[in-house]
């Protein structure tokens, strides 16, 4: 049975976890909010507007990238923070 | 006396070092499990591949890219599992994944697979419940139990491919929607070494889709619904 939890220990400092950590941050947390202004102004844009529901499925999934995003980066952003802090 | 005490003091240092070094064990992984889940959610950015036109040299270009992306990460595993880049410059991951290849991995092969070979309206739910159905369940068993985390990553899974397959027939729509569910679920919960649970979890439930599409389409019902992202 494997042990889920258990991570490869970094030889390095926090300094080198916080870097690789920043690193990636942005564009985890930018691109599927991004992604989610690009469904929903195509279904303002070529849906909602023109009253066609084929559209309806881009707007679904935009509130589900979107929430389900901001669900799990609040907590990533806070432990960034206190990692900075240490 | 003196001795005493330079020795109680000496002691209280190493349990203090001890704690120390606890915590900052700890809040390693504490990063290394958030940096993780945020990984899941945000493939879900991949679902903008639907939304580039359908024009034979995007088509050829974003595959291409998908590819090139796949194959990128799959080069730099070759080289750590061999040894030629250390397991411990890579941030989050676990100590079963140092000899074999990590999840990401899985995950990139299974959506690259998704995209390229399934039709979207199979592959939307099945990138959705690896994206956010697989952390919530791992932070509810975490939290609450096996048990919990798995009749609630159910409901999750099951409103993906309701809301995905939402135009067709009621009875089909909850017809699929549990058969798509549970097989995401148990690709969740069947641990392999070899084959992790980020594959399974899109895999399983995608092919058993294909093969009820396919079935009822050979019996002259295309049960298949419109799409749901529609392309530029």
């Amino acid at each position: 049975m494997r042990k889920e939890t258990e991570y490869l220990k970094k030889e390095g400092t926090n300094k080198k976890l916080l870097r690789a950590e920043l690193l990636f941050a942005p564009p985890l947390i930018i691109a599927p909010v991004l992604v989610s202004v690009f469904f929903i102004n195509d279904w303002f844009v070529r849906g909602f507007s023109t009253g066609i529901s084929d559209y309806n499925g881009e707007i679904l999934l935009a509130i589900i990238i979107l929430s389900g995003n901001i669900l799990f980066d609040i907590p990533f952003i806070k432990s960034l923070k206190t990692l900075s802090r240490k | 006396m003196r001795d005493m005490k330079k020795l109680t003091t000496a002691k209280q240092k190493i349990v203090h070092q001890q704690i120390e070094m606890k915590n900052k064990i700890g809040s390693i992984q504490f990063e290394a499990h958030w940096f993780r889940r945020v990984f899941h959610t945000f493939a879900a950015s991949f679902l903008i591949y639907y939304m580039l036109p359908d024009e034979p040299w995007i088509t050829t270009l974003k595959t291409g890219f998908a590819v090139g992306v796949v194959f990128f990460v799959f080069i730099l595993e070759y080289l750590r599992i061999k040894g030629k880049i250390r397991s411990s410059d890579f941030f989050g991951l676990r100590k079963y994944e140092e000899k074999r290849p990590a999840s990401y991995l899985y995950f990139g092969v299974a959506i690259l697979i998704l995209l390229v070979f399934f039709p979207q309206q199979i592959a939307i739910p099945c990138i959705l419940c690896a994206c956010f159905s697989d952390p919530i369940i791992g932070e509810i068993r975490h939290r609450y139990g096996k048990k919990e985390a798995y009749i609630i990553g159910f409901l999750i899974c099951m409103f993906f491919f309701l809301i995905t397959w939402h135009t067709v027939d009621m009875s089909i729509m909850f017809f699929v929607s549990i058969f798509g569910a549970s097989a995401a679920v148990i690709g969740e919960a069947k641990k392999f070494w070899l084959i992790d649970d980020d594959f399974m979890i899109q895999i399983l439930p995608a092919v058993i889709l294909l093969i009820l599409w396919q079935g009822f389409l050979f019996g002259g019902i295309n049960i298949l619904p419109a799409e749901l992202i529609l392309p530029i």
